[in-house]
């Protein structure tokens, strides 16, 4: 039984079937791609396993639970975390921040009345544990810096240590590469990978980045007006005649 | 035979009702036009639009009543002229500079000019309130009654509301569709950045828009005189109150944007205000109510809260909005740790010497003023609470401190309990009130947030003050007594201002405690980002429930200071909901958010009118609601407010200063190391 699995989602809009009877499925510990071209529905797709959006048909369920109506908070409660594609961050909050409120919801000691009491205060063992996880992504020293401070790549990995202060059994990755370099992308894929191994979770990733995706994951899914064309080992699927056909043609064609 | 002759009865009562509710619905429905008007084109929700109504309003009857000019003249003047002017003006010279802010930023400006618009014009005109009005229309002999059908009546002046609104209602129609101004209107509404490009000039565009609407706001003022019971004899601002409420609600309908739906939900409210005035019972006293001034709020509260379409609203969308620099968020800066430390100095230093004159010199006039400011910088911290650090907008702030100041009042008239122990629970009642109040509008949100709570605050005065289980009956007055607890005796002035201090720093402490815990830190997530916060598991709604209740709170201890301090509850006089909206606007004005701004909020807010504009100025005390609402337009570049962002300004300067002359200072050897503590935090609490 895999960990995270969405059978058979369908998602119309009026009238256009932007996701039509997908099965993708996710183990603990995976590194899975999900690719395609413009509007082939990974967004629609991502958005379903996430809560945002409600499929018209099929089941999203997560270690064995079905969790198809949650919404996103329930979800992210039960252990999936996600980046987002353009960056989202607190903005007037410190790096540190992020990781701290991020762990209170996790552990769940928030509550009004520690705080009346002065007992949420941020509280030495909680710092250095933020500190730990920021040291391991490469932002050690930053803790206090404003957000608005960090570059985009930075930024990126804020939004995994957010995620990951929650202790998430599966993070979605909205397309981590957009708006970072080829060097930048590597870096983070390194980091995401070191991090990975010392976690221990899986990783669905949405991604335009086919280079990315060829060289970071383990599973590949690829859809194209909305359907799964084809899936299996990435080395296999990358050179599949058909995925290069239908999507990376478009792709090369799209870009250039 | 009998049945028969009733039902025809009550077909007639509800055809007659059905004619004396449209002109009533159609002044609705040009106020509601009006609002969606500004709407689309400018992202403002503008609140103001009952201060337009009431200039145009008492223009017309400076003019026609108290000059004698000639109906048409007095109308030229008042609506053709005046009305569209002062929207260009309001256009030109504000909402065009902050295009690229947040609704809210927009309403909190709207709303300072709410205050300030009707009282710069009677400073200006000399307007003399006490003078009855007389409800004079803008039709010779308006009152004249005919008789549709023979036997339903109506006035001249309801002919006169109907016919000008549906012909206005046409026309707007007709220039939306057939004229080029229309076209382009449409397009900005679309895309403002995307239509420039097209070469189209959007702020002409928007300025034509704005003067339409405030056009038609003034039409409505004078429409809706002879017609309306709000209005009364004495023409004042507030009287337009329940009108612009239905006419919100009529808006609401069509999600703020939809011209038709504007109109058509304006005709219907009017329509089903004189349905439930003749047909609903009058027997029990929630149905009596319900016909007469709950109607407008209970209305729009049920449409924000079940009309499906206001759930479905989605930010508007301008492919282009990228190109505009983001808005500034509300409140959201961060000061360094060394500001408020310096802070912290200053204000001992300054509560020190205040103390010392307080104790010692100063008469009883100016220590009933400073217990005052102490009692309303309690109330303003609850604003600092749940603007400041929630960065929403609620404007019922008022209600829930009148809540505090009638529940130590019942406590200690009824059952004879310590009026302390009364006003902690009127803070419990105001408490939860607010979490029930706001569970329902709170994941809506921004406007529509503000626009319930504004909905409940005028229900609150209108409706349930009357009550004598809530403001109290006439056979027992107002009367407050002062607390006497924990054997000391809080009666003298001198010993209930320790009290109230005592108190101002015990909550002052409660706002730091949660702005520093999980709570803040809960808040400040949502506010930059709220997909992002529930991704980690947040409910967004929970924590501004929580947050909203606390507030309400807060104002209630307040609130019920006032009370103790006045020795009554001087209702009238402190927590009208207008008030409210002058608390908020200066609270924003002079920092929302830091526990100092709140007390410089309460300061200003009592001295300020008494020794800077009566004593040194020689002002009326009513430029106060002036200077402050027209300050409210620099809520959308200093969303931290005035004060806080001068300090900033200074400290960087000082810093400045200090970094040039550092290498000579350093030579000097103790005295660099003995600076003063702002330069001790390097990183600058800088403005975004």
């Amino acid at each position: 039984m895999s960990l995270l699995v969405a059978d058979g989602i369908t998602k119309r809009f009026a009238g256009i079937t932007a996701v039509n009877d997908v099965h993708i499925a996710l183990d603990a510990g995976e590194r899975v791609g999900l690719i395609g071209p413009n509007g082939a529905g990974k967004t629609t797709l991502f958005n379903c396993l996430l809560g945002l959006l409600r499929p018209d048909a099929g089941s999203v369920s997560f270690d064995g639970q079905n969790i198809t109506r949650l919404p996103v908070y329930r979800r992210a409660r039960l252990g999936i975390g996600r980046t987002f594609q353009r960056v989202e961050l607190f903005s007037g909050s410190s790096v540190r921040d992020h990781l701290l409120f991020a762990h209170r919801i996790r552990s769940g000691t928030g509550a009004l009345w520690k705080d009346v009491l002065g007992l949420g205060l941020p509280k030495p063992d909680e710092i250095e544990r933020c500190d730990a996880l920021l040291e391991s992504l490469g932002l050690g020293g930053m803790g206090d810096e404003p957000i608005e401070a960090l570059s985009l790549g930075q930024s990126r990995l804020v939004e995994v240590a957010r995620a990951l202060m929650t202790q998430p059994r599966v993070v979605l990755l909205d397309e981590p590469s957009s708006g970072l370099d080829r060097a930048e992308t590597t870096a983070l894929a390194e980091t995401l990978a070191r991090i990975q191994s010392e976690q221990d979770f899986g990783m669905l990733l949405v991604e335009h980045d086919v280079e990315l995706v060829a060289s970071f994951t383990e599973r590949t899914y690829v859809l194209n007006f909305g359907k799964l064309i084809t899936h299996g080992p990435t080395p296999e699927v990358m050179g599949d005649p058909e995925v290069r056909a239908a999507y990376l043609g478009d792709f090369v064609a799209g870009t250039s | 035979m009998t049945a028969s002759v009733l039902a025809a009865g009550v077909l007639e009562d509800t055809i007659r009702a059905f004619f004396q509710g449209l002109p009533i619905g159609a002044g609705f429905a040009l106020v509601a036009m009006s609002f969606v008007l500004t709407y689309k084109t400018s992202g403002v929700f503008n609140l103001a639009f009952g201060a337009q109504a009431f200039i145009s309003a008492a223009t017309y009857f400076e003019l026609h009543v108290r000059r004698d000019w000639p109906i048409w003249s007095a109308v030229l003047v008042a609506v053709v002229l005046v009305a569209p002017v002062l929207g260009l003006l309001l256009e030109r010279l504000i909402f065009r500079h902050v295009h690229a802010s947040s609704a809210v930023a927009k309403l909190v400006i709207s709303l300072g000019l709410l205050v300030a618009l009707p009282e710069l014009f009677k400073l200006i005109v000399d307007y003399n309130r006490e003078q009855p009005f007389g409800a004079v229309g803008i039709i010779p002999d308006g009152t004249t009654v005919y008789r549709l059908f023979g036997r339903y009546p109506v006035t001249r002046d309801e002919i006169a509301a109907f016919v000008i609104v549906v012909a206005a209602a046409l026309a707007l129609a007709a220039l939306f569709r057939y004229t080029r101004l229309g076209l382009r209107i449409r397009a900005v509404v679309q895309s403002p950045r995307m239509t420039e490009l097209n070469g189209v000039n959007a702020d002409w565009v928007s300025s034509g828009s704005w003067m339409l609407s405030s056009f038609f706001a003034g039409l409505a003022g004078v429409l809706l005189v002879p017609t309306t019971s709000s209005l009364g004899t004495v023409l004042e601002p507030t009287g337009y109150f329940p009108i612009v409420i239905s006419a919100l609600a009529a808006a609401a309908l069509g999600r703020l944007v939809s011209l038709p739906a504007a109109m058509f939900g304006g005709l219907l409210l009017g329509v089903v205000t004189t349905q439930m005035r003749t047909h609903v019972p009058r027997d029990n006293v929630i149905l009596a109510e319900l016909q007469g001034p709950a109607l407008p709020y209970v209305m729009l509260f049920a449409i924000i809260v079940f009309w499906p379409a206001i759930r479905r609203q989605v930010a508007g969308a301008d492919p282009l909005l990228g190109v505009s620099p983001p808005p500034p968020a509300l409140a959201a800066t961060s000061r360094s740790k060394g500001m408020t430390i310096y802070t912290r100095i200053m204000a001992l230093a300054f509560f020190t010497a205040v103390g010392i004159w307080t104790f010692g010199y100063a008469n009883n006039f100016w220590i009933s003023r400073i217990t005052h400011s102490v009692i309303f910088s309690i109330i303003f911290l609850s604003i600092v609470v749940f603007t400041g650090l929630g960065g929403q907008i609620a404007l019922c702030q008022v209600t829930f401190a009148a809540i505090g100041a009638f529940g130590a009042m019942q406590f200690a008239q009824r059952w004879d309990i310590s009026v302390i122990v009364g006003m902690l629970a009127g803070a419990a009642i105001a408490a939860a009130v607010g979490a029930v109040l706001s569970i329902p509008v709170m994941r809506l949100g921004g406007i529509w947030l503000a626009i319930a709570t504004l909905a409940f605050a005028l229900f609150f005065h209108d409706v349930l003050v009357k009550y004598s289980w809530v403001g109290g009956s006439l056979f027992h007055g107002r009367g407050v007594p002062r607390p006497e607890f924990l054997g000391v005796d809080f009666s003298s002035r001198e010993n209930f201002l320790i009290l109230c201090v005592a108190i101002l720093v015990l909550v002052g402490v409660l706002v730091i405690l949660i702005r520093e815990s999980s709570t803040g830190m809960a808040l400040r997530a949502l506010r930059g980002s709220e997909t992002a916060a529930e991704s980690i598991g947040v409910i967004s709604w929970r924590s501004r429930v929580i947050v909203f209740s606390v507030s309400a709170g807060i104002a209630a201890i307040g609130g019920g200071l006032l009370a103790m301090e006045e020795r009554l509850v001087g209702y009238e006089a402190n927590f009208d909901p207008q008030t409210g909206l002058f608390w908020l606007v200066i609270v924003v004005v002079l920092g929302a958010r830091t526990v100092e701004g709140g007390i410089q909020a309460g300061v200003a807010f009592v001295i300020f009118p008494e020794l800077v504009l009566h004593r040194w100025l020689g002002l009326d005390g009513a430029w106060r609601f002036v200077l402050f609402g027209f300050a409210a337009i620099s809520f959308a570049r200093h969303p931290e407010g005035l004060l806080e962002h001068g300090k900033r300004r200074s400290q960087a300067m000082m810093q400045r200063m200090f970094a040039r002359r550092q290498p000579t200072m350093a030579t000097a050897g103790a005295a660099a190391g003995a600076g003063p503590p702002t330069d001790a935090g390097a990183e600058t609490g800088d403005e975004p």
